[in-house]
């Protein structure tokens, strides 16, 4: 297909200007997605023991909500039934002073509830970690501190972000038509390494095209629902009713005559059958408005949520108020919205769909850095036959030395953050208080490192450092089983040992990526931001000296 | 008018063509979704269909935005957007009632 060159320049221009203002942030935000699809065994894994998975038959969960209610008045605002029980929700009840907020309280203490060997309520206050919620923060913020009215500021910085990362879409899919049948699947290794990088490019972008499409828009939505849905109000409803909650009768207010949860477990079964019901939410059971959300999971359904799906309930009626959220018991319209949330969380399709993600997520954060890397290499001037070295200018090596910093350092700093959490339970501390101050400190201290050796050296030895934290996350697993004196801990739940071994995976591919790009440093071609032959001519000159 | 006389190259026009894509592409956007809201299926009183609406808005927006910079001129994208949006909106008023 032929494309005139003047629309070819201006897309280039497009392409290269939003993929070099939102890669690195997008580079975030996909490292940090793909990881959020493991959220619950994230989650697992960095919850400490303190409390053995409890069993208890439906009957005496039942007994612990009614006492619970009877005691802590404020559970009546809000709770949470566990129904399913893992290592990071041990107790059946659990729940926290006010309404979870929309933001992260690192300094959250929630109480967890269960029966002790008598049968009496056992109360417990925790500090449930955090972790997996800061990853999902850094995911849809890109680490980008403050707020904006009461929303993130970085959630809106990622929505621009989503807009020049569908710009660069589109200008990409224009610049590769021309040569798109020559081009494609032609990954050309050799001599010239730019066509190599730019090959890799190209295979991922278009093999991924419909995944990044998809993700683009949806960031696009989920930072300005708000500012859609005021313009809708203002200029399309109006007077309409844009949302129509389900009408709730017959609230007594009176926490002792709700229905008991095993019988609102039942009908949600009854309601989806097929799925499994994970938790409910209990809201304001004493409200003139009390709600249950129950979530329900399957994967073999697109669901609407992260994880799940939801059936809404009347607590003390045991009336079935939406089922709006349940795959297939919607209309036809929620029916249309539910594969928007769907393709973006991966919640369809199970764990090979999670894992499916988690690949795309990876692979797209390498095609944001392996753009940045053509552009540089782009603009690099290039050697004359026997000229002399010439310099590059200072704006492309600060660009690349950001790079490399913010991408790299994104990486070994959340793998910090996990190795984080078990050591400092071991010194007597609880990560929550920590995770930020961590997170930071290395993410900065990268960055500052990427400027202060340059990204040639750089490149490999933070890929080094990235390696060392990812190492570290199994390593201390393993000490944590062989040396309980430590105070630390290994769960052995699949859920929980796959992060260990996806993180020695991922070890391994960062030492291999960082061998990689060491030896490129040496052998490349010297007039590259990716070579150390500034520095290293003149000391192998040296050693040529000493060695005759 | 001959079709073989070669046509001027396309002027970059950054500013003028950026604003017309996020500016007028935004507005044709939620123009568009409202006449979808009122005059499409079911009307305006389904209930989640506000929602679909809402999805409509990113992708309209979007591909205005993405292929704005091929109109020959900014003046020219100004134009037709303006245009364009003339008419959606007078359509929305009307469908709206």
């Amino acid at each position: 297909m032929k494309i005139r060159s003047d629309i070819l320049r201006i897309y280039q221009a497009l392409h290269t200007w939003g993929g070099i203002c939102a890669g690195m942030l997008l580079f975030i935000g996909f490292f940090g997605g793909a990881l959020t699809m493991f959220k619950d065994p994230l989650d697992r894994w960095v919850s400490a023991p303190a409390l053995p998975v409890q069993q208890l038959a439906p009957a005496q969960v039942d007994e612990v909500v009614a006492d619970v209610l009877a005691a802590y008045p404020a559970a009546r605002e809000e709770f949470t039934l566990h129904v399913a029980r893992h290592e990071n929700t041990p107790a059946p009840v659990s729940w926290q002073a006010g309404e979870s907020g929309h933001e992260i309280d690192f300094g959250l203490v929630r109480w967890q509830a269960t029966l002790d060997a008598q049968g009496r309520l056992a109360v417990r206050q925790v500090q449930p970690s955090l972790l997996a919620e800061l990853i999902d923060m850094l995911h849809r913020t890109g680490g980008i501190p403050g707020t904006l009215g009461d929303e993130y500021l970085g959630i809106y910085v990622m929505g621009v972000a989503g807009v020049l990362y569908f710009l660069a879409l589109v200008s990409g899919v224009i610049l590769l038509l021309p040569t798109l049948v020559k081009d494609f699947f032609a990954l050309r290794p050799g001599k010239n390494r730019k066509r190599f990088w730019l090959d890799a490019h190209n295979i991922l972008g278009i093999t991924s095209l419909p995944f990044h499409i998809v993700i683009s828009l949806t960031v696009i939505v989920f930072a300005f629902h708000d500012q859609f849905y005021d313009g809708l109000r203002g200029i399309v409803y109006r007077d309409q009713p844009m949302f129509a909650p389900p009408a709730i009768r017959h609230a007594p207010g009176d926490a002792t005559k709700l229905l008991p949860a095993s019988e609102l477990v039942r009908r949600v079964r009854r309601q989806a059958p097929g799925f499994e019901v994970t938790e409910l939410l209990y809201m304001g059971v004493e409200s003139p408005r009390p709600i249950v959300r129950a979530a329900v999971a399957s994967p073999r359904h697109v669901v609407q949520g992260a994880q799940t799906g939801f059936v809404i309930l009347q607590p003390y009626t045991g009336d079935i108020l939406s089922t709006s959220m349940v795959p297939g018991q919607g209309n036809t319209w929620s029916a249309l919205v539910a594969p928007f949330f769907a393709l973006h969380f991966g919640s369809y399709g199970g764990m090979t769909v999670r894992w499916l993600y988690f690949v795309f997520g990876l692979a797209g954060a390498a095609l944001f850095y392996t753009g940045n890397l053509l552009w540089i290499e782009k603009r690099r001037r290039s050697q004359l036959k026997h000229g002399p070295l010439p310099q590059q200018p200072l704006r492309t090596a600060r660009i690349a030395a950001a790079t490399v910093g913010v991408c790299l350092g994104s990486m070994a700093s959340i793998g910090a953050c996990l190795v984080a959490a078990k050591w400092l339970h071991a010194f007597g501390a609880h990560a929550n208080s920590a995770y930020l101050i961590v997170y930071y400190a290395v993410f900065l201290a990268c960055v500052a490192w990427a400027f202060a050796r340059g990204a040639a050296r750089a490149g490999s030895e933070l890929l080094v450092a990235c390696a060392v934290a990812a190492l570290a996350i199994p390593v201390t697993s393993v000490a944590g089983a062989l040396l309980p004196a430590l105070g630390m801990w290994a769960h052995t739940s699949p859920a929980t040992l796959g992060v260990d071994a996806t993180a020695l995976a991922l070890a391994g591919l960062f030492a291999w990526g960082a061998r990689l790009a060491a030896r490129r440093a040496i052998n490349g071609p010297r007039d590259s931001v990716w070579a150390t032959a500034s520095v290293a001519l003149p000391m192998a000159e040296a050693a040529r000296k000493v060695g005759t | 008018m001959s079709a073989d006389i070669k046509r001027a190259p396309i002027r970059p026009d950054w500013w003028s063509k950026t604003f017309a894509g996020v500016v007028l592409g935004a507005m044709l956007a939620f123009a568009l979704a409202g006449i979808f809201a009122w005059a499409g299926p079911g009307g305006i009183t389904p209930p989640d269909k506000s929602q679909f609406v809402m999805w409509l808005i990113a992708p309209v927006w979007m591909t205005v935005l993405g292929f704005v910079w091929l109109f020959r001129t900014g003046t020219l994208a100004l134009l037709w957007l303006g245009g364009a949006n003339l008419l959606a909106w007078g359509l929305l008023f009307c469908v709206r009632g």
